[in-house]
């Protein structure tokens, strides 16, 4: 499964199952376009390749997202999606791409935070992640504190 | 550090660093300085080049800020395609710091860029194996995130050694603790099965958590497992099922649906309890998600039987109104889940073709063409040519109007790009659903050669060349089938011979159509025209079509020479010259097929022509009898799709074993010395015009032989014999003639079965040849049984016109099977580029699942046996096992190529039979063609 979130360009991608480069510049290449082409009118939901691949906009980012056609549900996975912007929306404070852009190190551990391994969801909580996310922040600022002081 | 954006701020920088403050900047500096060079991408190429060098001296400093700075540029930089592997052990270096900050990033780094380095990932299992240690509360931040690294970068030999201190985390104290342990264990399942089946009891445990998300990654992973192999965890089913009914958290209510999907595909035992409770669900559920899960779980988990119209109603009604929302998504899932009802039974969706219709219509192409899929299941007589009209309009429109057509549901125009992929598919389906059980929905075949016609002129800018074959195919289809259409349809033929659009553009439509011409050229008036077209044109087609072709212009010439009209014979000979000026340049194809048959031809004809020379009067023989008896000794009749190939299966060409032995040998030729010459002349001749003889077909060669024995009065029975002693003695020298005598026998023809008991030579190959022959024959008659059972079956199914000529030998293969086939070749499509990584990768889960089933029955009998010896040993002939079946692959692998080259090796001993097969194959296919095969 790839998540990837991009307008054109790409922002951020997350890769879960292995890929060799080329493959991966390949998709990620032919993807955007395809996605960016279609209408607002039409579903979200594309078949590419041997992959189906669900996709959702918000403001100028579009999240996409590669699903196995068989096993997973669509709806869930925007639902997924849906969850995934709310979350950083709370923890970035009405999130925008620069946040993303600049962050992204921290947009990565929400969501290992939220999806597991090969990228079926395990933790649905908002509140949960959240307050994972900033325990982590909590150690590493008192790091970076130690380091100072040290 | 980016110094395109500040270089200025360099010396401050370097004093900062200590302070860890520059940390933060220099990302931000790199994606400023990205974002500052991205008017043109030679200007962001050589920043990120730049870059990239920069990262590279960084991360090779002592100092371990800098190094995790540059490890955190890389991973940026990974996402715009930089490889970042050459940086692995600095990612280490970086995992291993003591420092948590650093310490994320690395791991961060390793989980994007660590696959499949075993050497990084072998010092990488060691670090592991530390960073799990829990030793206190701030550790269990440390611990989540090397959890989570761990999943992504999982080995066998690492799974194997930290599975037992993640079962003990299992225990942990702290739900995020044994939640992270749950999804790592994911991972270890799947490269060391052995992991669960040994402590299946503890994991399971965990379904029973007290925390939700600990349970609900538990569900999870049991049902991502359950994908691979749901067998072991039927047991749990009671449980889950427990679970489905208390819990109010939809998330996991999906989830469970989803495992218990796979279960049931597995277990029938399962479905009377859950079916209501699934559509109890149904019924309470405010989510469409929840909803849409129900219903697939319902249809993929078999749980709607064929005759169960309560159930395929109540989805059906649900999914009805999805259609109907305004929601897209919803629209083309549902279709989605519509098709697979439709696939278990077609009668589920037949009375909702007016929803389909609509589908046609909708604004997205991808709805569209699921709702295309759709269209066979709801297509009957009735709508069938409204359905086709909507269809050919979607192409009309957006031909005329460069790919646009006015969306509808507002009133504002929304102009729709339709991909050619569309456009291919309509094709197809049109041609599907108007040929489907034997064309039972057409009523008017005058129509059907209308819309094949425009299909024609719509598929020839299309890419997908197949459907020029395709509509071939249609057409020579209702020429064989449909009699009382032939004159119309043949018009149709002739129409699209004549359009030098459809010529240049899809020549393949014509491979059909010429053998049509060819078969039915005595519908046609003025043959000598039509020869004339082709050869004036000078036109080659593609081989496959030319193979066609000529035999078919010989098929023609033959009808025209011969109507009852009387021919001129100066245009006779006209004609003649001018198919022999088209056939000369063929003789010299690449193709080896179109070669011969072209000098086959040629041979012949100019033998004909040299006749008309000698005989100025009235027409020679070669061209009133034996040209004709070379096409109408059988008349065609439709087989079903893949009988001669049976036919051609139990056919066993012995090319070893000698046809004459030393003794029997020599007895032959002794005995043709005592032939007088005259006969040995008339063999001769014999002889000659069989290698003339056009088309090389075993029946054209009996009838050739039938015909001069007619003409000649002196050949008798006896010569009979003698003849074909000598030509067997011939073939024994020549092994050219191999192919042509095992052709006989495997045809099956009775004329040989008679010939081959005159000739009462009883040596081996013979006797093996008889044999074949009868069983071609029970084949044969056993082909005629089932089709006339088919056919008889027809008769009720079809609308009288199309009765009158299918009660031959037309059996049609039944609804379902065609609506089976169709998804198949869908697969195919949606399958066109399938990624080999994910392939590779299934396969290793896959290898150790069935191991996993096995094994995990071993442990419930140990479990009662409490032995732990036994285990023991167990576990060491696992090893052991596994162990083999390694080696075991390999040498399979080893194996195969060995018989490749086998084969090969075979083949280049046979060098002489590989020149005969293909002469065998073309005089198969000639065959075939007067059995008059049609694909349905």
């Amino acid at each position: 499964m790839i998540l990837a979130s991009r307008q054109g360009k790409i922002r951020l991608v997350k890769w879960y199952t292995p890929y060799t480069p080329k493959e991966k510049t390949k998709i990620s290449k032919e993807l955007p376009p395809m996605i960016l082409s279609r209408k607002p009118k039409m579903c979200n939901i594309v078949e590419y390749s041997d992959h189906k691949v669900v996709y959702r906009r918000y403001a100028s980012l579009y999240f996409v997202c590669g699903i196995t056609p068989e096993a997973d549900n669509e709806l869930l996975t925007l639902e997924i999606i849906h969850r995934y912007v709310e979350t950083m929306d709370t923890y970035f404070g009405n999130v925008c791409e620069l946040d993303i852009i600049f962050n992204f190190g921290k947009a990565y551990a929400i969501l290992d935070e939220m999806l597991m391994c090969d990228g079926s969801i395990t933790e649905s909580s908002k509140k949960d992640i959240l307050s994972h996310v900033h325990s982590m922040d909590n150690l590493e600022s008192r790091d970076q504190i130690e380091r100072i002081m040290s | 550090m980016s110094s395109l954006y500040a270089p200025t701020n360099e010396d401050v920088k370097q004093r900062l660093r200590p302070f860890g403050i520059f940390f933060e900047k220099s990302l931000k500096d790199l994606i400023k300085g990205i974002r500052a060079n991205n008017e043109t991408p030679e200007k962001l190429n050589h920043f990120l080049a730049q870059a990239l060098s920069e990262c590279r001296e960084e991360a090779n400093s002592p100092d371990f800020n800098m190094k995790t700075n540059a490890v955190l540029k890389l991973t940026y930089l990974e996402m715009y395609g930089f490889d970042m592997s050459w940086a692995n052990f600095h990612i280490l270096e970086v995992m291993s710091s003591s420092k948590l900050q650093q310490k994320r990033v690395g791991y961060l780094a390793a989980s994007q860029s660590f696959y499949k380095d075993p050497d990084i990932l072998m010092l990488a299992t060691n670090l592991m194996k530390k960073d799990l240690k829990y030793t206190g509360t701030d550790d269990v931040v440390k611990v989540g995130i090397a959890l989570s690294g761990l999943s992504t970068i999982i080995t066998p030999s690492l799974a194997t050694d930290i599975c037992d201190d993640l079962f003990t985390m299992l225990n942990s104290s702290r739900p995020y603790i044994r939640k992270k342990a749950i999804t790592a264990l994911f991972k270890v399942f799947l490269q060391f099965p052995e992991a669960l089946r040994d402590n299946f009891d503890k994991f399971a445990a965990r379904l029973e958590d007290d925390d939700t998300s600990v349970v609900s990654a538990a569900v999870s992973v049991i049902c991502e497992l359950s994908k691979k192999n749901p067998q072991p965890f039927i047991q749990l089913s009671p449980l889950l099922y427990e679970i489905l009914v208390t819990i109010a958290n939809n998330w996991i209510i999906i989830r469970l649906l989803k495992l218990f999907t796979n279960l049931s595909k597995v277990e029938s035992k399962l479905r009377p309890r859950l079916l209501p409770k699934i559509l109890e669900l149904m019924d309470s559920t405010t989510a469409t998600s929840v909803l849409y899960e129900s219903i697939n779980c319902i249809v993929k988990g078999n749980m709607l039987e064929e005759d169960d119209y309560d159930v395929a109603m109540q989805c059906l009604d649900r999914l009805n109104t999805f259609c109907d929302s305004s929601d897209p998504n919803l629209r083309y899932i549902s279709c989605v889940l519509f098709y697979k009802i439709g696939k278990i039974n077609t009668a589920f969706i037949s009375q909702f073709d007016k929803l389909v219709m609509r589908l046609l219509n909708d604004v997205d192409v991808s709805i569209r063409s699921k709702a295309i899929e759709l269209i066979e299941g709801i297509v009957d007589e009735d709508n069938l040519q409204k359905i086709v009209l909507v269809l050919l309009k979607q192409f009309v429109d957006q031909d005329v109007v460069l790919l646009q057509i006015g969306g509808f549901e507002t009133t504002r125009e929304i102009p729709i790009f339709i991909p050619e992929q569309y456009k291919i598919k309509m094709v197809n389906t049109v041609i599907h659903i108007c040929s489907m059980d034997n064309f039972a929905n057409i009523t008017d075949f005058e129509w059907y050669n209308a819309v094949l016609w425009d299909l024609a002129i719509l598929s020839q800018d299309l890419s997908d060349k197949f459907l020029g074959y395709r509509i071939g195919e249609q057409l020579r289809n209702i020429m064989i089938k449909v009699p009382s259409m032939r004159e119309i349809t043949i018009t149709t033929i002739i129409k699209v011979l004549y359009n030098e659009d459809i010529n240049n553009h899809l020549p393949s439509i014509l491979k059909d159509c010429f053998w049509s011409l060819g078969e039915f050229s005595s519908f046609i008036g003025n043959g000598d025209d039509l020869i004339n077209l082709v050869s004036k044109r000078r036109k080659y087609y593609p081989a496959d079509v030319e193979v066609i072709l000529i035999p078919s212009l010989l098929k023609i010439f033959s009808n025209w020479c011969n109507s009852s009209v009387g021919v001129d014979a100066e245009k006779i000979k006209f004609v003649l010259l001018n198919l022999l000026s088209y056939l000369e340049p063929l003789c010299y194809s690449k193709a080896f097929e179109v070669q011969e048959r072209a000098v086959q031809c040629m041979e012949f004809l100019k033998l004909a022509s040299e006749a008309m020379e000698q005989d100025a009067e009235g027409l020679p023989l070669l061209l009133t009898d034996i040209m004709p008896s070379f096409f109408n000794s059988y008349e065609l009749k439709p087989i079903s799709q893949g009988t001669q190939q049976k036919l051609q299966s139990c056919i066993l060409v012995d090319c070893e074993t000698p046809f004459l032995s030393e003794k029997e040998l020599q007895a032959v030729l002794t005995q043709e010395e005592h032939d007088d010459d005259d006969e040995g002349l008339f063999s001769e001749d014999l002889l000659l015009i069989d290698d003339s003889s056009s088309t090389s077909s075993q029946n054209h060669d009996v009838n050739v032989h039938d015909n001069l024995k007619a003409a000649n009065d002196e050949t008798n029975l006896l010569d009979n014999e003698e003849l074909e002693l000598r030509k067997r003695a011939e073939r024994e020298s020549n092994p050219f003639y191999l192919s042509q005598n095992n052709d006989h026998t495997s045809k099956a023809s009775n004329q040989l079965l008679d010939f081959s008991r005159k000739a009462g030579e009883e040596s081996e190959a013979h006797l093996i040849r008889l044999n074949k022959s009868d069983n071609g024959d029970e084949e044969n008659t056993e082909r005629k049984r089932k089709s006339k059972k088919k056919s008889r079956r027809r008769v009720h199914v079809l609308s009288d016109e199309v009765v009158v000529d299918n009660n031959s030998q037309s059996p049609t293969p039944s609804t379902q099977s065609l609506f089976t086939n169709a998804p198949s070749a869908k697969g195919k499509i949606s399958l066109k580029i399938p990624t080999k990584l994910e392939t590779f990768d299934f396969s290793k889960p896959m290898s150790s699942s069935p191991h996993d089933t096995g094994s995990s029955d071993i442990r419930h009998q140990s479990i009662s046996g409490e032995q732990e010896e036994l285990e023991r040993l167990r576990k060491k002939f696992e090893a052991q096992q596994l162990e083999a079946h390694g080696t075991s692959d390999n040498g399979e692998n080893n194996e195969e190529t060995i018989v490749i080259k086998k084969k090969k090796s075979s083949k280049r001993k046979n060098k002489q039979t590989s020149g005969k097969k293909s002469k065998r194959k073309d005089n198969a296919d000639e065959n075939s063609k007067h059995l008059g095969e049609t694909v349905i």
